[in-house]
């Protein structure tokens, strides 16, 4: 993220006039509103004071050292950024929310390290690595989730790109233009061919009639030309079918194997929906461009350009007559269409809204009959319908007049031949069949404009879809395997050396980790929300990498071991398991794909899962997942459990895998793992630290570093935060008891005075 | 069972906001302003009540009032104070020292409080704007939206004076310039390029899917919020002149 803008020359010498000698310009950002008026001033800041810049007037200063309490507040149209300078709470500036906030946010971090760094001498800016969501060419938005801004994208570039994916299925997508050729010069030949026929055998001038043999031929020729574009039609229908087929197909899988390659980062900077779209929509949208509308621009392209010369060499006045209108033709359709899009998106819009509307209300169906509102929820449903079914009539009514009268605007160049061509031949300058020839011409002209108009858009879309697409395909994974990855098989201890972590560089989760865990050892991790447990996990996993420091496992560097090897023998639990569409074997043996039925049922079993299954009525062959049985939340976890078991994994690692289930199923599942993390290495993060009870050791992290770590009976005697925790939670089950024994005593006094 | 579990909180609740109370007085007796050391407690205040929401356990709140009477350094339950309503008797309002709004209160028991900044917030900021305006403290961690402090039920409750200030912070806070003329609208790549002029000076701004983010309301007036969050109001569609409502028209 940008946090050093340019100061424009004027504002930059107000800045230096006023600047100390002994200060650093620290970073610069604009603010927009001064005064409820929109402005483009600049916030300079320097290692001491930030400065406020309009149009080269310092309009104030103010300290950063010394001052606190520096923050944003988001208001309605707008942000503030405030500080509390001389303990007066002080709004230095306004901004618009959406492109500045963030920035104003690492600001207000930033401020803070100024001030705990006050006799730093050479103080350096902190960085931010967040992407921009703007262009900084154009400063227009980048596409939706992208960094791609569509105005200044290298369009060459992506066609290239195109042109060297296409490789194999050239030949076969090069045959809907070889076919593209021959009808265009069929399209010139056939009025031709009729021109003959009319003007030597129909209705000659001259008034005698070529011999029949003659007009056989030109019968026979015209029906065979026709024979053979269909026949070519059927094989360039065939062939684009199969080449776009086969081009969607490779686009996929390279899209979906990146996809798969790319680190947990990348993956979740991105929503599943936009993902979805680049590996669905995107695809199909390059295929249609390439294997359809490309061949189709290029035939009307030709024929349009084509058609020119051949008909001013014909007849220069009459090409006249039909290229006069062309603009006017242009011009017109494009602002019809225009009206027709509008038209279609109000009705489209009303319709989504009636969709919403019902989608709404069945699913609040329960408040609607809970709150008697029936009869306004009809009259609601009721005015939305019959708002877009007055646009769709509407719409209607208007499209069946306005397309006819497009139709006519569209025939006007052989309308204006047909009149100048009449009075030709009225005076018997021209023959009927030239007419008739350049009649076909004028026509063939005139269709390519009705694709005109579309011609831009259809292309910006594909050059959108096709840079989405190749965005990812570019993509560099941010954790990625050494040159020779180490595929070692894991005994399962993990060293954690002075690691420290952040999402954001100026901003560490982890700060000097140290934790040394044996093999077979189970660890309970503790600490409230925030304090960096997943995270801890995560960086074990590898799905993200160590800012500094390192993680041994087996006196191995895991940056050395290949990821497919590290995770293959870690096995993972989840608070909130998902299961994937199949059966229950399927999902069981998610890792393990060719596990037989015994290894199936024995991990099943282990995991107490087994009898539940039994009694599903499909057994192990249930459906599970989205269309299928909806399981409870303790069957799920038994299930994910199930999972791991099978996989037979050196390292556990369970996160919060019982946080969301009552007591009773924990029950069930806290036996299961005690199974499960025999003779394996475990890290356990609860929040009920009763799942932690056979744990080796704990681990209590507060604020990123490591608190206290030790054995249950070491963390007590210490009286810190452990043990904080405990007393904590043992109250609370006490209390727990106590309301339930009131209750029952209120409900035998209350039975007692009944009686 | 569970309802007595909620009953017994909000009693826990109540019994802790007069200790806060207390403990806040007296610090505000000894120093006017938070010191940091009151500000690092809040935030872990702040980590701690979204821990809560993570796990949405009942319990929770009473391993934290425990923890509390242990060590109110680590982790202490968030003060919530009761909101009151504010008249010309109980609040007094200045202009800060930072041009910002301060607050002299009385409290229902006769105990004063000095707020150096408070924060004002429309309730009804687009169907009633002058009435129901809530008082806050401010909240660093919250951006901006603290504790209530009370609510003033309309603005004509207080002095010409104090309207002034209300209305100056208010129309900072709440910044919607009005949309006067509108140059150009182009449609491009999915998103709407406009140029117009508004009360607070010309613009360009970009907006994505129209269709929800112009917003007419049931008394006529257009509202419209751009991507960056820039928010524009047209207060009488019907007034501007044609050429700027035939460019909007298509899309209301």
């Amino acid at each position: 993220m940008k946090l050093m803008y340019d100061l424009p020359a004027d504002d930059k010498a107000a800045f230096d006039a006023a600047v100390g000698s002994d200060e650093k310009l620290m970073y610069c950002l604009p603010f927009t509103i001064y005064e409820n008026k929109f402005v483009k001033g600049y916030m300079a800041f320097t290692n001491k004071t930030m400065y406020k810049l309009l149009e080269g007037k310092l309009l104030g200063t103010w300290p950063i050292i010394g001052s606190s309490d520096f923050k944003t507040e988001v208001m309605y149209g707008c942000c503030g950024f405030y500080a509390k300078v001389d303990g007066a709470t002080t709004l230095i500036c306004q901004f618009v929310s959406g492109r500045d906030l963030p920035r104003y946010a690492v600001i207000v971090k930033a401020c803070e390290i100024l001030n705990e760094q006050k006799d730093e001498k050479s103080p350096t800016p902190i960085t931010n690595s967040t992407p921009e969501r703007f262009c900084p060419v154009c400063n227009r938005p980048y596409i939706n989730a992208t960094t791609i801004c569509p105005y200044c994208m290298d369009k060459k570039e992506i066609y290239k790109k195109l042109f060297a994916m296409t490789k194999g299925i050239r030949l076969m997508m090069s045959f809907p233009f070889l076919v593209a050729v021959f009808s265009v010069i069929f399209q010139f030949v056939v009025p031709y061919i009729e021109g003959q026929a009319i003007d030597k055998y129909i209705n000659p001038s001259s008034g005698i009639h070529g011999p029949m043999s003659g007009f056989i031929a030109i019968v026979i020729a015209i029906v065979s030309i026709d024979l053979f574009q269909r026949a070519l039609g059927v094989l360039q229908g065939r062939f684009s079918a199969i080449a776009g087929n086969k081009f969607t197909l490779m686009l996929k899988t390279v899209l979906y194997e990146k996809l798969q390659s790319l680190s947990l980062s990348s993956i979740q900077r991105r929503t599943t929906g936009d993902l979805m779209g680049r590996v669905n929509s995107d695809t199909s949208v390059m295929q249609g461009f390439v294997t359809n509308q490309l061949p189709t621009y290029f035939i009307q392209i030709v024929t349009f350009f084509i058609s020119l010369p051949v008909l001013a060499f014909m007849n220069w006045k009459m090409c006249l007559f039909i290229f006069v209108p062309i603009p006017l033709v242009v011009l017109i359709t494009s602002k019809v269409w225009d009206f027709v899009r509008n038209r279609n998106r109000k009705l489209w819009v009303l319709s989504t809204r009636t969709g919403y509307l019902l989608h709404d209300i069945l699913n609040g169906i329960r408040v609607v009959k809970g709150f008697g509102m029936e009869e306004y929820e009809i009259e609601r449903f009721k005015e939305s319908s019959i708002k877009s079914s007055n646009q769709s009539e509407s719409n209607a009514k208007v499209f069946d007049t306005i397309f006819p009268l497009l139709g006519l605007l569209i025939r006007i160049g052989s309308y204006f031949i047909l009149l100048y061509g009449y009075m030709m031949i009225f005076r018997g300058k021209m023959e009927l069949g030239f007419l008739h020839q350049i009649n076909s011409y004028a026509n063939m002209v005139y269709a390519p404009l009705m694709y005109i108009t579309f011609i831009p858009r259809n292309i910006s879309n594909f050059l959108t879809s096709a840079s989405k697409v190749f965005e990812i395909l570019e993509e560099e994974p941010d954790v990625q395997d050494i040159g020779l990855p180490l595929d070692i098989s894991i005994e399962g201890e993990i060293d954690v050396k002075n690691i420290t972590f952040g999402y954001e560089s100026y901003n560490p989760v982890l700060e000097n980790v140290s934790v040394r865990i044996e093999p077979g050892e189970m660890i309970g991790i503790v600490g409230h929300s925030g304090s960096g447990k997943s995270t801890l996990i995560n960086l074990i996993m590898r799905l993200y990498d160590v800012n500094e420091g390192a993680i041994m496992i087996d006196d191995v560097n895991i940056k050395d071991i290949s990821q497919t090897a590290l995770r293959s023998q870690m096995g993972v639990v989840l608070q909130e398991t998902f299961l994937f569409s199949g059966t229950v074997q399927d999902n069981i043996r998610y890792s393990k794909p060719f596990a037989t039925e015994e290894e199936v049922i024995r991990a099943a079993r282990a995991a107490n899962a087994h009898d539940f299954i039994i009694n599903l009525p499909e057994g192990y062959n249930t459906l599970v997942g989205e269309k299928g049985y909806s399981m409870s939340g303790g069957e799920r976890q038994r299930i994910a459990i199930a999972r791991a078991i099978i996989h037979d994994p050196k390292i556990l690692i369970l996160d919060e895998a019982t946080a969301s289930l009552d007591t009773e199923t924990e029950k069930l599942i806290q036996d299961a793992l005690t199974k499960l993390v025999k003779n394996r290495t475990t890290l356990a993060i609860a929040h009920r630290l009763s799942t932690l009870r056979n744990a080796d050791k704990l681990l209590v992290l507060d604020h990123g570093r490591v608190a206290e770590f030790g054995t249950h009976s070491e963390l007590l005697a210490l009286k810190g935060i452990y043990w904080k925790l405990v007393m904590a939670q043992r109250k609370m089950s006490q209390d727990v008891e106590r309301t339930q024994a009131e209750k029952h005593s209120e409900k035998q006094t209350a039975a007692a005075a009944a009686k | 069972m569970a309802d007595k579990d909620n009953n017994k909180n909000e009693k826990n609740l109540s019994s802790e906001e007069t200790k806060d109370k207390e403990k806040k007085l007296s610090a505000e007796e000894a120093d006017n302003e938070k010191t940091s050391d009151g500000s690092k407690k809040e935030e872990k205040a702040e980590s701690k009540s979204s821990d809560d929401k993570a796990d949405k356990k009942a319990g929770i709140d009473d391993d934290k009032e425990l923890l509390q009477e242990d060590d109110a350094g680590d982790l202490i339950l968030e003060h919530r104070r009761e909101s009151i309503p504010l008249n010309r008797e109980n609040a007094k309002f200045t202009r800060s020292k930072g041009n910002l709004i301060s607050l002299d209160l009385t409290n229902p028991d006769g105990t004063t409080e000095f707020f150096e900044r408070v924060v004002i917030m429309r309730a009804f900021p687009i169907s009633n704007p002058d009435e129901f305006l809530s008082i806050r403290e401010p909240d660093a961690k919250r951006k901006g939206r603290g504790n209530e402090i009370g609510m003033i039920r309309r603005m004509t409750d207080f002095d010409d004076e104090t309207q002034k200030l209300f209305l100056e912070e208010l129309d900072r806070r709440y910044f919607s310039p009005k949309l006067m003329k509108i140059i150009s609208v182009k449609d491009k790549f999915g998103y709407l390029y406009w140029d117009a002029e508004t009360s607070s000076g010309n613009v360009t701004f970009i907006m994505n899917n129209p269709f929800s983010n112009i917003r007419v309301l049931d008394d006529g007036r257009i509202i419209m919020h751009d991507i960056d969050g820039n928010v524009f109001e047209i207060p009488e569609p019907e007034k501007l002149d044609s050429q700027s409502y035939k460019k909007i028209e298509i899309y209301l």
